[in-house]
This record gives C-alpha cells, structure tokens and sequence, in this order.
C-alpha cells in the first residue's frame, strides 16, 4: 500500500485564517490605489514601498503560507515537524506587515520593530519547513525546489531586516546595495522558485497531465538559482556585468519553465476551462507581457516600463496564479473536514458546486480588466486609467473576498 | 462469489468529487477479484501520483466492497504501472473533460 500523504495533512482552522487575512490584504491593496498619482509613480516613493510589501507580505506570502501548510505534507509524504507552529505564524506576519506598512507611510521608527516581526514569523516558517523536508530520507526534484527556495527567503529576509534596520536609521548601510539583493532573493529565489517547485505538481493534478519530462524543471531552477546569486554578488560588490548576466539567466529560466507549462498544457487530458484553468492562463500570459515590457525597461531604461513590468509580474502572475489555486484548495479543504465522512451516508456535493459560479467569474472579469488599465496607466501616466483600472480591481477582490467566505462557509 | 463485473458495479458507487465521475467510469479500477471465502482484492490506480484525496478514495472503494453480502474483507491495493490515462476512461468522462 502507498502511503498516504493526507494523515499528515494539518485543520482547517490552522488554515482558513492565512487565507481570509490574504484576501483582505489583496483587497486593501487594490483600495489603495485610489492613493497614487500616474504621474509621479517611482519605486523610491514610500507609498510604493508601503504598497508593495502591503501586497506581497499580506496577501502574496500569507497566502503562500497557508498553501504551504497544506501542501508540504502533501508533496513530501512525511508529517509536519510541528504543525502547532503555523498558530504563531500568521498572527506574526500580519502584526509585522501592518507595523512595516505603517512605518513606510507614517513613523520610519516602526519599521525595525514590523521587521523584526515579519523575520521572527519567516524564521519560524523556514525553520519548521527545513525541520520537515529533514524527515524525508530521499529528496526529488520538487522537494529540493523548496529547500533552495527556503534557503533564498532566509537571507531574502535578513537582507530585507538590515534595509528596514537602515531605513529606520538604527544603522547605516547602503540601501540601494541591499535593495537588489532583497528584491531578487525574495521574488526570483523564494517566490518564483517556489511557484516552480509546486506549479509542476498542482497543474497536472488538476489537469490531470502525465508523461512530461522534468528536465526543463530542473533546468529552470538551475538557472534562476544562479542568477539569485548572481544578482546578490553583483550588488554587493559592485559587478554589473554579474547582474546582467543574473537578469538574462532569471528571464531563460523563466522561459523555460513556460515551456514545461505549456507542454503540461498541451497534453492535458482536462481541457474544461473553469475558473481555475482561465485565471492561470491570464497569470501566464501576464508574466510573459512582463519579461517582454522589462526588455524594453533595459533598452530605454524608462522607470515606467520597469513599473509596468512589476505591476503584470505582481496584480497579473501572481494574484491570478493564487486566487486561481484558491478556487481549488479552499473547497477541498472545507469538503474534505465537512463532507468526506458523509459519504456513502448521503449526498455530497462535488468540489466544483462549491465555487460560486457567477461570482468567480465576475472577479475574474473585473481584475483581469484592472490589471490592463492600471498598465495601461503606467504605461502612459494617465490618472483616468488608473482609477478606472483601481474601480474595476476593487470590485473584483471585493467579490474574491465574498467568494472565500463562500466557499469556507458553504453549505450544501 | 462475486465476478469481477459484480465488484466493479459496487465501486461504481464511488465518486472522484474533484472530477465528478465514479472510478470505474474513469478506469482507475485495474482488477478485482474475490476469492470463496469472501475476501476482495481491488487493483486501482490514482489519476495522479500527489492526489491529496488518496486516503479517502482508497478507504470509499474499501467500504463499498465490504457492503457486499458475504464479503469478509477487502484490500485495495493501488499501483503505478500501468500509467493511467484518459484513454482508460470511458467516453463520457472523455467528453466532460473535453479530451
């Protein structure tokens, strides 16, 4: 007999809040949008701080956080070394946002304490992954993704500490040296190698996709771990050409990895496009507009094309890549605790009934349209756009939010 | 005592609630077989190798066989080999899923 990965699996209740606060970030970052100005959009801007790691922080990892909960025993096959710990994680990572967010916009002083919160809450995170990924006697490919992905937050969040610590003027330190490397070593290490590592098993479950070589996998991680530490080094020491050559290895790896995509698509046996099908392809394709809008970030070296470029990368890859995959595991996890010890006693509904149909697509439309119109309004600095493109995406989380409390209350 | 027709009719009775077909529609059940004394043996295999249903859906086809009359115990065992594939399903779930 196999062994069973769901015996490992942790509640629901530890789960549901990483999920319901994500949201509710997702939303308060699509608020405060109404707050720029197209004209005057700049990364150094601390409202665009702020907003950044309102979204990433609050909606990007604690989402990611809560995904990885439920799906680390799932890929791995061992039990959590302690499960118990992700209790201490979300309230700790919403305490360290809102403090960090708060400091960005109102008192810098803050910022040392919202850090050093969200590293407690990280650490413990890594920390609890490494202990688990310890228990596996034999790594694959997907497991290794995670243990370089972990290593990368840990020094992505160091990194991000001793910026905050800087910014704050505990210390002093160069901001700018630092930036490059927190940046590249929390999105391209962390996030992007994560959402690798789990993509290649969460897409063909659901599209229920076999037979395809994990080379380009292996490839593709190969390469967006060299350019990490290409990237890191450069900044460090100075050495643009490290952090070119960083830039280019992160966009072939990339490619590649939509190559493994696009060959588990092509060959899935699942061809229905639900909600779930349609907000990954609108990830994908925003990622791809994103690489292509960043070359000419490189050509002209125009702050708008690399804001734009983020925005795709940030609103258009992964809030669709999440909420699409939240359309598929908050049902099962809710089936799986109301529903599966009543079966063969009485009807059951099936994972699909549990997604609001007409509401889900309603948040599709409406932040597929947002996102467009907010890069349209970076693209050509037009306040008309962007408030458009903020109305459509306030809409579409607020029904995102509605339909999580749907599915997390749904009754049959 | 039962055919294999027979114990394939009551797994029928278990739903994938992910895709909405039962196992045998979808040609996850390899072989069953029951022997005179009323144990069951099912071969099955899973659409894929990370499915988080794995348990459950083992434990479904383990209830409905033991619901039989006479049917002392049943032992599910799931194999890889060979790999399933939308060709095994039949062609309403080919449709529904637009293979």
């Amino acid at each position: 007999m196999v062994k069973i990965s769901q015996d490992f699996a942790p509640p629901f209740k530890l789960i549901a809040p990483f999920f319901l606060i994500g949201s509710l970030f997702y939303f308060f970052a699509s608020v405060y949008l109404f707050s720029f100005d197209a004209a005057n959009l700049s990364f150094v801007n601390p409202d665009m701080i702020a907003f950044t790691h309102l979204f990433l922080l609050g909606f990007v990892m604690m989402v990611i956080f809560g995904a990885m909960a439920q799906l680390v025993p799932v890929v791995l096959e061992v039990g959590h070394f302690g499960v118990e710990l992700f209790y201490a994680i979300w309230p700790l990572l919403l305490t360290g946002t809102l403090l960090m967010v708060l400091g960005f916009l109102y008192f810098p002083a803050l910022l040392p304490y919202g850090g050093v919160t969200v590293l407690i809450s990280m650490l413990i995170f890594v920390g609890e992954i490494f202990l688990t990924i310890f228990k596996v006697k034999k790594l694959t490919l997907v497991m290794s993704s995670l243990l370089i992905s972990n290593t990368f937050l840990f020094f992505g969040i160091i990194f991000g500490l001793l910026m905050a610590l800087s910014y704050a003027g505990t210390i002093s330190l160069d901001i700018a040296s630092l930036l490059k490397a927190h940046v590249y070593a929390v999105l391209g290490g962390y996030i992007a190698i994560t959402i690798m590592g789990l993509s290649i098993v969460l897409v063909p479950m659901f599209t229920l996709s076999h037979s395809f070589s994990l080379k380009p996998l292996k490839i593709s991680l190969i390469m967006m771990s060299a350019a990490v530490v290409s990237v890191v080094i450069s900044s460090f020491f100075k050495i643009d050409i490290l952090a070119y050559i960083g830039y280019a290895l992160a966009a072939v790896s990339m490619v590649v990895y939509f190559y493994l995509i696009y060959i588990i698509y092509s060959t899935r046996p699942r061809k229905e496009n639900d909600i779930y099908a349609v907000s990954l392809m609108f990830s994908y394709i925003s990622m791809l507009v994103s690489i292509v809008i960043v070359v000419f970030y490189f050509l002209t070296q125009k702050e708008e094309f690399l804001l734009a470029s983020m925005w795709l990368l940030f609103f258009g890859f992964f809030a669709f890549l999440i909420t699409g995959h939240i359309y598929k595991i908050i049902p099962f996890l809710v089936w799986f605790e109301k529903f599966s010890p009543l079966v063969g006693k009485q009807k059951v509904p099936m994972l699909a009934d549990m997604v609001p149909y007409k509401s889900s697509q309603a948040q599709f439309v409406f932040c597929a349209v947002g996102v467009v119109l907010i890069t349209i309004a970076i693209l050509t600095k037009g306040d008309a756009f962007l408030h458009a493109g903020a109305s459509f995406l306030f809409i579409g989380t607020l029904a995102f939010i509605r339909n999580v409390f749907y599915m997390i209350n749904f009754k049959a | 005592m039962y055919t294999k027709d027979e114990l394939f009719q009551a797994i029928s009775t278990v739903i994938d609630p992910e895709v909405g077909f039962n196992l045998v529609e979808m040609g996850l059940i390899y072989d069953a077989s029951c022997d005179e004394e009323g144990n069951v043996k099912v071969v099955m295999t899973l659409s894929t190798k990370a499915c988080p249903m794995h348990q459950m859906i083992l434990q479904w086809v383990k209830e409905a066989v033991e619901k039989l009359p006479n049917v002392k115990s049943a032992d599910v065992e799931v194999v890889w080999e060979p790999q399933w594939n939308i060709s095994m399903a039949d062609e309403n779930v080919k449709k529904a899923l637009g293979a």
